[in-house]
């Protein structure tokens, strides 16, 4: 099975919020879409499910044009919203009949679960009597109940206490191992690094990266270094090199342990350790830099916020 | 609208799972089949003659005055014909009456100076006091004995005189719009709140979805024909039940205290079965017409205190097609009523209203059942289209003419 996105763009009014959304997804993979704050990556979600209508491009599954109310979705929107003064059973089963089950499978299917979720206890109370992170649990069942073949989550993570969140991990990795299509989008890079192969990042309504993740991590890492030393901290260390070897080396970011550098063209890295040495700097590590999702996500939508600014300060000249 | 079953029995059980429903039902049922008990039970306390304290049909007698200025009364005891439980006191100032009255020593009295004219004096005058009037009739009986006497006459003679009434029979070939009058006014107002009730209640729902964002789920689950149609007819089904309850409630305690009825009440209840009939038919179609409109405008408000912003429109409308209606049950042929009983917004009120009691051709019936008919479709997909564009648009209530526009867009 694959769902693929092409050329998607969105119009709300005047104003174009999607500028063309590619990207694809198959069975047993699961796609991070990562973006900003107003990005455009729930926009793009409500498309997939057929929530907003796209201005033109088309959403695809296998090839033909995606009905998400008569294929098996599962769908926890960015909004949570079930019904406070209902049963959690009951709506759960409601849920399940919508998307095409038998009533008998749909009981079953929503006690399977309630108890995977550990909320079985609570089937016959209702919702609004629940604490918030068992209401997102039940949530959650309730995206699920309906044994989707895809399953789509915005934001699924927020809200949830760090023992919730291991539950929700380990249930993502089952879908996954089921051969299920997961796409989510998240602010926290640490579980889309942990699920997904695939990210695809959208800033402004359009996508800046996307690929394979080893791949995106591995090209973003290329010609970068990091450097620490005992005899100086990671601030001094950053000045010395900034002042004293712009010719080998670019800084491009540093924290309190160490500062990342980007070997130019043509330079012998072990160049740089050697001039390191005759300035007396004690090396503690020197190594290959292997980038966080967070540290390509700071990067990227730092580079298109400065891309923004440098078109907006353009046009001022211009003006 | 393959999940229209599965929205309906969801919204069934709303109704029917609710405490608020289930016993709203019962006490009405209960009250309504008890004040049809009330005639019989006041009967039963005037056989076992019971005081009421006021002067009519007790044992305990009430003392009221009387002052006889103009000295045009011989004797007062055919008054207790006219005011069994009252005993009269004979005064002789009017001062004297007044403070007695006043300070309430007698319950009233009277002060007649003459044969023409008297004044009645009460501490305080209840609603149904209609003392004034049969002390009136007995002054004139006084005054037509007193005319007797000085023309030589028997009272009979007189009264023989007096009689003008005249026999006759009466056989309505048509519409007796004297007697339809009343249950048309009954069904014209029970059709409106029912509307006004259960339309509400549909525009909640949908607006307590929207709220609590269960809409996005609904809507991304199946398609909003099956949601807008799962509610209205849901609610149809918790209207004819509850109505149906009342109704069987009112007409079994009825039929079995009938003989205790009289009057307007007896005339509302009679209905013919025909009318019935065509009462259910153009009730149900104004019902469902306004049932999806409401609906759609529970889509274009995202809080429910917001709700009667958005309903007003369709508020507004059904309360001027009931006082239009109502206002001209008298003159059920007046052109405005034949224009109303063709519109699909007021057909249910003003057909029904013309077939009871006014002159209608049968084609005429049938063209405005299918006109209105035609309209409930028309609306349940126009309903479902605007219920779909507006469920995820929250913040400042969407204006029905903004909702229209933004489907021409969409289109």
């Amino acid at each position: 099975m694959k769902l693929e996105l092409r050329n998607i763009k969105k119009n709300f009014g005047e104003k174009e919020i999607l500028h063309g959304i590619n990207f694809s997804v198959e069975s047993g993979k699961a796609l991070g879409l990562l973006g900003r704050n107003g990005a455009g990556k729930t926009t793009t979600i409500r498309i997939i499910m057929d929530v907003f209508h796209s201005s033109s491009g088309e959403v695809l599954l296998d090839g033909k044009k995606l009905i998400p109310s008569g294929d098996r979705f599962g769908y926890l929107p960015e909004e949570r919203g079930m019904y406070p003064k209902k049963l959690v059973k009951e709506q759960l089963v409601y849920m399940a009949l919508l998307r095409g089950m038998k009533k008998k499978d749909a009981s079953a299917s929503a006690e399977k679960w309630l108890d995977r979720l550990g909320v079985s206890e609570y089937k016959d109370r209702k919702l609004d009597t629940l604490s918030k992170g068992n209401q997102q649990k039940v949530q959650l069942a309730a995206t699920l109940v309906g044994e989707p073949d895809i399953v789509i989550l915005d934001e699924p993570f927020s809200g949830l206490d760090p023992v919730n969140s291991q539950i929700l991990k380990d249930v993502i990795k089952e879908l996954i191992a089921e051969g299920r299509i997961v796409i989510f989008s998240s602010h926290q890079m640490s579980y889309v690094e942990e699920f997904c192969e695939d990210i695809v990042m959208i800033d402004k309504g359009t996508i800046v990266l996307s690929g394979n993740l080893d791949e995106i991590k591995e090209e973003f890492g290329k010609g970068r270094k990091i450097i620490s030393a005992n005899n100086m901290d990671a601030d001094a260390l950053k000045t010395l090199i900034e002042n004293d070897f712009d010719d080998l080396v670019k800084v491009i970011s540093s924290d309190k342990h160490k500062v990342v550098v980007e070997v130019k063209a043509g330079v012998d890295q072990w160049s740089l350790v050697d001039r390191l040495k005759e300035k007396n700097v004690d090396i503690k590590a020197y190594g290959n830099y292997e980038p966080s999702l967070t540290d390509i996500f700071i990067d990227k939508a730092g580079k298109a916020e400065e891309e923004i600014k440098d078109d907006s300060e353009n046009n001022k000249e211009v003006e | 609208m393959k999940n229209f079953k599965h929205v309906l029995n969801f919204e069934l059980g709303n109704y029917f799972k609710a405490k608020a429903f289930i016993v709203s039902t019962i006490i009405i049922c209960l009250l309504c089949a008890g004040l049809m008990f009330v005639p019989r039970i006041k009967d039963s306390f005037k056989s076992g003659g019971s005081s009421d304290g006021d002067g009519n049909g007790d044992d305990n007698k009430t003392i009221a005055a009387i002052y006889d200025e103009g000295k045009v009364i011989d004797d007062i005891s055919p008054l207790e014909e006219y005011f069994p439980s009252v005993e009269f006191e004979l005064y002789d100032t009017e001062a004297k009456l007044k403070e007695n009255v006043e300070n309430q020593t007698v319950k009233f009295g009277f002060v007649v100076h003459d044969a023409d004219s008297f004044t009645y004096y009460v501490y305080n005058k209840s609603m149904s006091d209609d003392k004034q009037y049969i002390f009136s009739k007995y002054l004139a009986q006084v005054r037509r004995e007193e005319f007797c006497r000085d023309n030589n006459i028997s009272i009979e003679e007189l009264s023989k005189l007096d009689d003008d009434t005249i026999l006759f029979d009466q056989e309505v070939l048509g519409k007796d719009s004297e007697s339809n009058y009343w249950y048309c006014y009954l069904l014209v107002v029970v059709i409106f709140m029912l509307i006004i009730m259960y339309g509400t209640s549909i525009a909640s729902s949908v607006t307590n979805e929207k709220s609590n964002r269960s809409i996005e789920i609904l809507i991304t689950s199946t398609s909003s024909t099956s949601i807008l149609f799962g509610k209205v007819i849901a609610a149809f089904i918790a209207l004819i039940f509850q109505s149906g309850l009342i109704g069987i409630s009112i007409f079994g305690s009825y039929q079995f205290n009938k003989e205790y009825f009289g009057g307007v009440v007896a005339t509302m209840l009679d209905i013919p079965g025909d009318v019935l009939f065509i009462y259910a038919i153009f009730g149900i179609g104004g019902f469902l017409f306004y049932a999806f409109l409401y609906g759609a405008l529970g889509a274009l408000v995202s809080k429910i205190e917001d709700l009667n912003k958005s309903a007003g429109t369709a508020q507004m409308t059904i309360t001027l097609v009931y006082v239009f209606v109502l206002a001209n049950l008298t003159h059920i042929d007046s052109t405005l009523i034949k224009v109303l009983s063709f519109l699909p917004i007021s057909s249910y009120s003003a057909m029904f209203a013309r077939v009871a009691m006014g002159n209608v051709a049968t084609w005429e019936v049938i063209v405005s059942a299918v006109i209105l008919y035609a309209s409930d479709i028309a609306m349940g997909i126009l309903g479902a289209k605007i219920f779909r564009n507006s469920t995820l648009r929250y913040g400042n209530p969407i204006k029905l003419t903004a909702a229209f526009k933004n489907l021409k867009k969409a289109e």
